[in-house]
């Protein structure tokens, strides 16, 4: 059949070991057999689906009263985790398009992870808005078709336009990962036999690393980087409008677009590097991922760390600064009322740690930045948590104040998302080269050509 | 291979897809059976009214109940009776509930081995007769006051039968009011009182707004008395020793010792006598007996009787000038809450007070004789019990009354019942009493069978059948005749039904019927003050038992006596003070709770010599420190409702019924006393959630429910920064106010612009805050007319109520400390302060509303005439509108409630006009759309346009205060227009938003006498 991708980039066909080497060491990870721990992490997180979706059609079978609703908080972990896993799937198109655009050469080791990521965050993401609306089986009302009942959306509903927001970025992450894809299924079609081998023929789309292949590749590549850029910006945005367009003290604010764009980018990264730590550990490539890469993201870390701290500064500065009672009220419960907890392990975990990264020695210590990274995480998700929560628990009316407190089907649907995005990316690892082998032996290559100066 | 040819084929497709939409169509057929012969009168679609009466309490208010194919739906005040004029009460609203209720015995019963078993009514009849036949002079009929005829009944049964007699039980008797005005007046009569020509209106724990003699027709009087227009209207001084729901409108409370607002009253009369010389206020000597009234006088010492009712001399001499200087005083004898041992004299000191005060045959009249039936003296229940104890009472027929629940425990009425041979119980729906009986003969619901009442001279009304009786039951009258007739005793020709026409001998029987009955009050006859006066003794209360507190039991709003407590919506509705429901709480001063170490909602026990109970904590400043205060009604071991049985803990006793604690004691008058024990209490450790639907009453200086004071509205002052001045055009604004808004981003308020300029419509209310008592009638009557679910405690609990309007309480204009708490309550109460708000919150049905534009699926939407559409099938429950709805008033159905949550038949009950709603999707106020469309199809038909007041929401219709308009607000000329068009008190709430509401509230006038500017936070 046809060589081992043997037609990587033209410029430099003498290099044909050192490929080799990068196609068995990543496709190791596809090819070398499934192991009793991968079979029994996966078997854990189709449990976790298992139960969450168990909990699910009991809830949509009797109703939203199983989840922890006290008026006036109507909306809650849901959307707290909606907006999370929306944040989490962003780093990928930026890591793919942006830094591509931007010529960054060190996204290419973690590109594919990350994308990857992105997709199941995305896919995991647009399950909430169903989960959490009262009436699941009436969801096809949110999309505007054609019907002889003559109903039709609301376009000025901020919910509507993330219904396309969210859709278009699914579609143009779903495209531009398995673009990215293709040469390296070629690569698996060739190493392997029976079904696998049909199966990556199939979604290989006869790619036989011709010249004119590459260059229609490398084309499509740029253009959807092009496109898939606004989406970044874009997406997040729209979603911070569910909030920000609505009169909520605490939500009501100009500021929440690029707030929230940061805090996702930040958020993505560090999932990032929760994700990639340990795969990198496990399947041996350090080769590929190295400590350099790590610092990089790191580094967008701190940068984006800073932003939410200056976002949140702001947002305290501008109710103060209004001298509106309903959003001092509302900022100052969130610091010292209630929810103070959450509140406080939102800026310590995502503004107060992260200035560690100041420091080289933490910014390559890899067990600190895993550990660091899934305090973000936390710290990512109670900001959501203290955005929606405490804003609607404290609004206009006194007499309609309220609490609330995550019920158990909240929890268990919160603990099956991350099964379920776990559950798409264990089942990825095997499916997929967890790293893009074309593009890292461009890297490779190019590195060998210019005296391995990056 | 055959061949399939096309014709066989189109054949197989259409079978095939026949096949499977048939298959699919898997639930069962059910046919609409039209009327064979149609029923005069009903028409489908068309509801249909008959006047009735309301049998909740002895007031009996009159009815109008409405129906629909045959079914009651909806009650409403008879606007022709002279009591309640149309309006109705909260629990008036939800009498129909016992209907369907599933608390329903279904026939007779049978106590049996496996408790009450079937049994035909035949048998049944048998078998008392037979006891009663062996033993008449063993047999005693025990139960509630009932109307004239069915009285008339019972004593012919008990002379034909030969039965020793007849006990006649209320647990809310005034019985000492009575024998208070035989005391003062020389009529042993309930007497009434007219507060709408009144100036000033002094409250001695009578409850008159929510409980009292006749809470609905005292509401309409007391809004009325307080019309701004005339001279600002009526100021209310409530004493009291706690912050009631009706002390909570005062203008001022004076916290005075449990049991001294008897003292306080007659130290106000030696006063006002002293001042006057003998002369009562107006001018003319008082009618009667001098003597009586200086014998009397001559005995008092102020300082002592002040000293008794705890109040200080500085707060009496402000009352005294005031009292002095009002033209219409009128003063409200005390009610359940402060019956103690000196309950007789309590109330005659205040019935003298109003004699001085000039209120007699004005404000006070008392009538010539008392129509309606009235208790037995205590003394006769307490002997029946004995004799019951003894062993001689053999049968017992036991009819509206539920004695087992509510005599104290330490009458021992429960041994006493075990020791009668046969207990019969004529219960139309279980409660502890009915269980324990041997037989028990349901009677027919009030709605159900024919009845009358006489509660006043010159009124006697008819209750009347509005359904065929839902389950195997007689009337309560033909059942007794049935026993006699069996029993061999000679009772006369007929049934019921032919008695109850003969007491309407010599009227028009269809036209009574029509009305409601006969319904013209008479004129009570100038009274004089008897020489019996002279025996009022209000010696210092004496109180059973040991222990460091004070123990009162007041009257709950809904719950009453304890026999609302199985309808639903009694329990549901929050308490208007403590916005709690479902449970007990015990309220308890915020000092005092500081001192036991307890917190709200922490369980303590309170041991009195009757017993001890365990309830939650509910600290409160509005009460004095040395008292603990536990509401009555709650405490039912029996019932759906009522107890826990409804969760699935049969038995268990929801909440702690506060009679369980108390002394069996009367007073020297016969009259039962309800303060009469002191209690202790000791924290347990354990912790109790109440469901409290508000938990705190600060409004934060956000003028939710701002005030304005007498002095602003009579100089026609006070503007607040209300959009409707925007609209004026250059009216200069901005400066001085510190609201945080800046004007020129508020739009002009123009309700015009709000709806479709082609529309002529633009419906709008005005809610006056002033005249608002927070009842919660309006509540019930939308529970009612809009099918509105109840959630049940654990619901209250998650804040998940549904109710449409709800009545937001706040004590002053708040400050911005507090919200800190995970459990914070209302705490900014304190002792002699009074400045509550009640604020009625609905759907503003904004013009600009920000719940519309949110809505992804257009499910809410703005309709022509001005009005926040809902959809509720478009509704996918996105809950986006509810978090931006700036009040709050959106709610949604969390389980699928219009399913689960109407046990029995209560599903009958609802409106057909009125969509039930899906589990998932939202619902809110309509401004009751359905009689809006009913009233517009009605002009339509008739060619013109909706006339002004043709339309009233049911919040309004039943608002015993007349708080709410509603109407067009395009007519310039229609009365809500006029009253919004306030410029001193009209305010919208958080206009600062410009949500452009329909609704304009009015704000509470502040007649306390302090002249600083409230309205201004």
């Amino acid at each position: 059949m046809t060589p081992p991708a043997a037609a990587a980039p033209p410029m430099n066909a003498g290099a044909v070991p050192q490929d080799s080497q990068a196609n068995v060491d990543i496709m190791n990870v596809i090819t070398r057999g499934v192991s009793a721990p991968w079979l029994i992490i996966l078997g854990l997180a189709l449990l976790g689906v298992a139960q969450a979706v168990g909990t699910l059609a009991y809830q949509t079978y009797y109703g939203l009263g199983v989840a922890g609703y006290q008026a006036p908080v109507f909306w809650a972990v849901y959307i707290v985790t909606f907006v999370f896993w929306i944040g989490i799937g962003h780093a990928g198109t930026l890591i793919s398009a942006i830094l591509f655009l931007f010529r960054a050469k060190w996204r290419n080791a973690i590109n594919r992870g990350a994308e990857a990521m992105t997709v199941f965050a995305v896919l995991t993401a647009a399950l909430f808005p169903l989960i959490h609306i009262g009436r699941l089986w009436k969801f096809y009302f949110l999309i505007p078709y054609p019907n002889q009942r003559g109903l039709w959306v609301n376009f000025k509903s901020p919910l509507l336009w993330d219904v396309f927001a969210v859709n278009t970025y699914m579609t143009i992450s779903i495209v531009f990962f398995f673009v990215g894809l293709i040469p390296d299924f070629a690569i698996a079609r060739d190493r392997t036999t029976g079904v696998r081998k049909f199966i990556y023929t199939i979604l290989a789309l006869g790619w036989q690393g011709k010249s004119a292949q590459w260059k229609a590749h490398n084309r499509t590549v740029l253009h959807l980087s092009g496109l898939a850029t606004p989406l970044v910006l874009s997406v997040h945005s729209v979603v911070s409008w569910d909030f920000a367009m609505s009169i909520v003290p605490g939500w009501h604010a100009t500021i929440f677009a690029p707030y929230f764009v940061a805090g996702a980018v930040f958020g993505g990264f560090a999932m990032v590097m929760v994700v990639m730590i340990p795969v990198r550990r496990i399947y041996g490539l350090e080769e590929y991922i190295t400590d350099y890469h790590f610092e990089n993201m790191s580094r967008f870390i701190l940068l984006t760390a800073n932003i939410c701290g200056y976002a949140y500064a702001m947002e305290y500065f501008i109710a103060w600064y209004s001298m509106v009672e309903f959003e001092q009220t509302s900022f100052y419960l969130r610091a010292f009322g209630p929810y103070w907890f959450s509140t406080w392990c939102m800026i310590i975990f995502n503004v107060v740690f992260p200035q560690l990264l100041w420091f080289k020695k933490l910014r390559t210590n890899i067990p600190f930045l895993f550990v660091l990274c899934f305090f973000i995480n936390l710290g990512m998700w109670f900001e959501r948590y203290v955005i929606i929560i405490t804003s609607l628990s404290r609004e206009f009316i006194p007499a309609a104040w309220g609490l609330y407190i995550p019920s158990a089907a909240e929890l268990s649907v919160l603990a099956g998302s991350f099964c379920w995005f776990s559950m798409f990316f264990i089942l990825f690892l095997k499916g997929g080269p967890i790293i893009a082998i074309a593009e890292v032996k461009e890297i490779t290559i190019h590195e060998k050509a210019h005296g391995g100066a990056h | 291979m055959p061949e399939l040819d096309r014709r066989d084929f189109l054949k197989l497709v259409g079978a095939t897809t026949g096949a499977a939409a048939a298959a699919g169509c898997s639930d069962p057929v059910e046919n609409l059976i039209p009327y064979v012969i149609q029923p005069e009168e009903v028409t489908p679609g068309i509801a249909v009214d008959y006047a009735s009466t309301c049998l909740e309490c002895p007031v009996a208010c009159g009815l109008h109940v409405t129906t629909r194919e045959g079914r009651p739906i909806k009650l409403e005040g008879n606007p022709d009776h002279p009591t309640n004029q149309g309006a109705l009460c909260a629990r008036g609203q939800v009498g129909l509930g016992r209907t369907y209720h599933p608390d329903r015995y279904e026939g007779p019963k049978v106590s049996g081995s496996n408790g009450l078993g079937d049994i035909s009514w035949q048998d049944a009849t048998a078998k008392v007769a037979a006891k009663v036949k062996a033993s008449p002079g063993g047999t005693w009929i025990l139960g509630g006051p009932v109307g004239p005829t069915l009285a008339g009944v019972m004593d012919e049964f008990v002379q034909a039968t030969g039965a020793a007699g007849r006990v006649v039980y209320d647990p809310f008797d005034h019985a000492a009011l009575r024998a208070a005005t035989g005391l003062v007046f020389g009529r042993e009569v309930e007497p009434e009182f007219d507060l709408s020509g009144a100036d000033l209106v002094l409250d001695f724990s009578s409850d008159f707004l929510d409980q009292g003699t006749s809470p609905v027709a005292h509401a309409m009087q007391f809004a009325q008395a307080k019309d701004v227009a005339n001279h600002g209207g009526a100021a209310l001084v409530s004493v009291g020793p706690r912050l009631s729901m009706t002390a909570s409108k005062a203008d001022k409370w004076i916290p005075s010792a449990a049991g001294g607002e008897g003292a306080l009253a007659l130290a106000l009369a030696l006063a006002v006598y002293n001042k006057s010389g003998g002369a009562h206020k107006k001018g003319g000597s008082v009618a009667g007996d001098a003597r009586g009234v200086s014998d009397l006088m001559s005995g008092l010492n102020q300082g002592q009787l002040l000293k008794q009712a705890g109040v200080d001399s500085h707060d009496f001499d402000a009352l005294v000038d005031k009292v002095l200087h009002a033209k219409h005083a009128v003063a409200l004898p005390p009610g359940i809450s402060a019956a103690s041992q000196n309950a007789t004299s309590d109330a005659a000191a205040v019935l003298l007070l109003n004699a001085l005060l000039g209120a007699l045959d004005s404000q006070l009249k008392i009538p010539a004789e008392d129509t309606a039936e009235r208790a037995s003296s205590y003394n006769d229940v307490q002997k029946l019990v004995a004799d019951m104890q003894a062993g001689r009472v053999d049968v017992l027929l036991i009819n509206d009354s539920n004695p087992l629940y509510s005599l104290p425990a330490s009458s021992g009425f429960a041994d006493a019942l075990a020791k009668v041979d046969t207990v019969v119980s004529f219960a139309t729906m279980k409660d502890e009493t009915a269980e324990a009986a041997g037989l028990v003969l349901p009677d027919h619901d009030a709605f159900e069978s024919w009845g009358d009442a006489s509660p006043r001279a010159g009124v006697h009304s008819i209750v009347q059948p509005t359904i065929r009786p839902l389950h195997d039951t007689q009337a309560l009258g033909d059942t007794l005749l049935a026993i006699a007739r069996e029993a061999g005793a000679s009772v006369g020709e007929g049934s019921f039904l032919d008695r109850l026409k003969t007491g309407f001998m010599g009227t028009d029987w269809r036209q009574a019927v029509a009305n409601g009955g006969l319904l013209d009050a008479a004129e009570a006859p100038a009274a004089e003050v008897a020489a019996t006066v002279s025996q009022i003794n209000v010696a210092p209360v004496e109180l059973a038992g040991s222990g460091e507190y004070t123990l009162v039991a007041y009257p709950h709003t809904f719950l009453g006596d304890g026999s609302a407590a199985a309808l639903p919506w009694m329990q549901e509705i929050p308490d208007p003070v403590a916005r709690a429901s479902w449970l007990s709480w015990l309220e308890v001063n915020d000092k005092t709770c500081e001192k036991l170490g307890v917190d709200y909602g922490e369980v303590v026990e309170v041991s009195t010599a009757g017993g001890s109970v365990k309830l939650p904590v509910y600290p409160r400043g509005g009460i004095q420190e040395d008292v603990i205060a536990i509401a009555t009604g709650q405490g039912h071991t029996v019932g759906h409702y009522a107890s826990l049985e409804g969760d699935g803990r049969p038995g268990v006793a929801r909440g702690v019924s506060v009679i369980s604690l108390l002394a069996d004691m009367a007073d020297g008058s016969g009259a039962r006393t309800w303060l009469n024990t002191r209690a202790s209490v000791s924290a347990s450790g354990e912790y109790q959630r109440i469901p409290l639907t508000q938990f705190t009453d600060n409004q934060r200086e956000r003028e939710l429910a701002p005030t304005v004071s007498l002095a602003a509205v009579a100089a026609g002052e006070g503007h607040l920064a209300d959009p409707k001045d925007a609209g004026h055009g250059g009216d200069e604004h901005g400066d001085g106010h510190d609201d945080g808004g800046h004007h020129a981003f508020i739009l002009p308020f123009d309700p015009a612009n709000d709806a479709d300029p082609e529309s002529e419509y633009r419906w709008a209310m005005s809610i006056d805050n002033d005249k608002c008592s927070g009842c919660g009638a309006c509540v019930a009557a939308c529970y009612t007319e809009n099918n509105i679910p109840i959630v049940g405690e654990e619901g209250m609990a998650m804040h998940r109520e549904t109710s449409w309007i709800r009545i937001e309480r706040y004590v002053d204009e708040g400050d911005r400390s507090d919200g800190l708490e995970r459990r914070p309550h209302p705490d900014r109460e304190d002792l002699g302060k009074t400045d509550v708000r009640y604020a009625p919150m609905l759907c503003q049905q904004c013009g600009a509303a920000p719940c519309e534009a949110v809505c992804p699926v257009i499910a809410t939407y703005h309709s022509p005439d001005g009005l926040n559409g809902m959809i509720y099938n478009r509704c996918v429950g996105t809950r986006y509108c509810a978090n931006n709805c700036v009040y709050k008033v959106r709610r949604f159905n969390y389980w699928d409630y219009s399913r689960d949550s109407w046990p029995g038949n209560l599903n009958l009950m609802h409106n057909p006009d009125v969509t039930t709603r899906q589990q998932g999707v939202m619902e809110k106020c309509t401004f009751c759309v359905q009689r809006i469309h009913a009233a517009r199809q009605k002009a339509k038909d008739e060619g013109r346009p909706i006339a002004d007041g043709e339309v009233k929401t049911a919040c309004q219709q039943t608002c015993p205060s007349q708080a709410i308009e509603f109407g067009n607000a395009k007519d310039k000329k229609s009365k809500v227009v006029e009253t919004a068009h306030d410029e001193t008190r009209a305010y919208h709430s958080l206009h600062i938003l410009n949500t452009r509401p329909a609704i304009t509230y009015l704000k509470q006038v502040d007649r306390s006498g302090s002249d600083d500017e409230r309205s201004h936070g």
